[in-house]
């Protein structure tokens, strides 16, 4: 899966699961001060994403994460793990 | 010490205010639909439902929302209506100690527990679960949300006894500020229509079968061709305050519960007992000082169902006699569980303040073994001092509340 389709489809689970607006939805946008979403919301980001890409998010990796630039580096290495 | 209504919010088949339900009440509508999809429910016979119309649940903030069931929602938005009208503004950041919470559900939302549990079962495990479900389907579910939508900090308590949930909401939180143990108490009830809440009626034949191709013409409380109940949904809430405080706040005060009484009758899960609900009513009139005599309207449980339309029905003429005029509004709302008897007192109040009495929905033929109680089939203009709301739910849980008009 390549950059681009990843980036797509993090937008639009946050789109379409979180009613950010998409304008909001920049690289370094951080995920709990700038798109206001917490740990609840981060949790079923994680489901959201799963579902979607076909992908197994490690829940300790995602605990990490920060900002959106952060999740998509995230999904793009484990996609890249099943294509392995 | 009297407890007064300062203010009421509702969400239900036939309106989402007072003015909008009695207009209705009035006009003798309802709400009843096919639901062509439930006739794939393997052994469903009833297909019956009144749904509460559309409403933008995208007002209330997607962090507040995104734990809430319908059932939630509803309940959310009848309250900040019902506060409006009380004129009591929720201040966040404040610990309140004398303004009481008390609402309820039959259970938690049944959509969202069938959704977690068949994905638990297909993935054998909680995988793939969002975090927010169980916020949706704990027992609490609706006085947690609605808190959180509000950002109230303060007593809160989630009685539930299904069909009687709100009045039983009412009756405690009556008892309470008469105690004088709160100033305020946010009381009701709410539920969503739900496939599952069908069947629940279904499997203990208590539904409504025979009226799948003439929607309009179920349920039909006390009628000779009465065949069950059609399920419902919605949100009640009364806002409850001692006089005292209400007047200290020059508020507008509704109508006044006089008098509240919950009996279980510990003999049948789902017959009731003719003595037991009458009881009831005599303890609520007594806790009220308000005599059978005193009683204008009685509003009855009486969901059309075969055998507890006639022990109700019985258990009021052994109470009244055969004079006082009684009605059920399930015709018109069909059955809305934990909402019936809160959106009963808001109906209540309207036909107070309209003086006229509202007759039983499909109330063509009564059955004569509803005895000589007085079921009344047209509206009456009445003036309407003192009445008595009954609800009477499985488990053998009955409850009985005595509205007053606020002198």
């Amino acid at each position: 899966m390549n950059r681009e389709s990843i980036v797509t489809a993090v937008n639009e689970s946050l789109v379409d699961g979180f009613e950010i607006p998409p304008e909001k939805l920049t690289p370094n946008a951080t995920l709990f001060e700038d798109l206001e979403l917490d740990s609840l919301d981060a949790v079923d980001m994680m489901v959201y994403l799963e579902e979607k890409l076909s992908i197994k998010v490690d829940a300790n990796e995602f605990k990490d994460v920060r900002s959106l630039e952060q999740v998509y580096d995230l999904v793009q290495k484990m996609s890249s793990n099943l294509e392995h | 010490m009297k407890v007064v209504i300062t203010g009421v919010g509702a969400m239900s088949s036939i309106g989402n205010d007072g003015n909008e339900i009695f207009e209705n009440l009035s006009e003798n509508r309802s709400n009843v639909q096919f639901y062509p999809a439930w006739t794939d429910a393997n052994g469903l016979k009833s297909h019956l439902g009144a749904p509460v119309k559309d409403y933008d649940n995208k007002v209330i903030p997607r962090n507040v929302r995104r734990s809430m069931s319908r059932m939630s929602e509803m309940a959310f938005l009848a309250t900040v209506d019902a506060l409006k009208m009380a004129n009591i503004e929720i201040e966040k950041d404040h610990s309140y100690d004398r303004t009481l919470i008390c609402m309820g559900s039959t259970t938690g939302s049944p959509e969202t527990l069938m959704k977690y549990y068949r994905k638990y079962i297909e993935n054998n495990g909680p995988q793939g679960q969002l975090s927010t479900s169980f916020f949706k389907v704990m027992n609490h579910s609706v006085p947690a949300n609605v808190a959180l939508g509000l950002g109230f900090s303060g007593p809160m308590i989630s009685p539930s006894s299904a069909c009687s949930t709100s009045s039983q909401t009412i009756a405690l939180a009556y008892e309470l500020i008469r105690a004088g143990v709160y100033d305020v108490a946010i009381t009701g009830g709410a539920d969503e229509l739900d496939v599952t809440s069908a069947a629940i009626f279904d499997v203990a034949l208590a539904a409504s079968t025979s009226f799948n191709n003439s929607p309009e013409k179920a349920p039909r409380p006390f009628d000779k061709d009465r065949d069950g109940l059609v399920v419902s949904e919605g949100a009640g809430i009364v806002v409850l305050e001692s006089e005292e405080h209400a007047k200290k706040r020059g508020v507008g005060i509704l109508g006044e519960i006089c008098g509240a009484a919950y009996h279980c009758d510990g003999t049948h899960m789902s017959q009731p007992k003719v003595s037991s609900m009458a009881h009831t009513m005599k303890r609520a009139l007594f806790i009220g000082d308000v005599s059978p005599e005193e009683i204008n309207y009685v509003n009855a449980h009486a969901t059309a169902t075969t055998f507890g339309d006639i022990e109700e029905s019985l258990a009021i003429e052994s109470v009244f006699g055969s004079k006082t005029p009684t009605s059920s509004l399930k015709g018109h709302f069909g059955h809305s569980l934990a909402a019936c008897g809160a959106l009963e007192i808001i109906s209540g109040l309207e036909m107070m303040s309209h003086e006229t009495l509202i007759p039983t929905r499909n109330l063509d033929q009564p059955d004569p073994k509803c005895g000589s109680t007085n079921l009344i089939q047209k509206p009456i203009g009445s003036p309407l001092n003192f009445m008595i709301s009954n609800n009477f739910a499985f488990g053998g849980m009955n409850t009985s509340i005595v509205l007053g008009k606020y002198k």
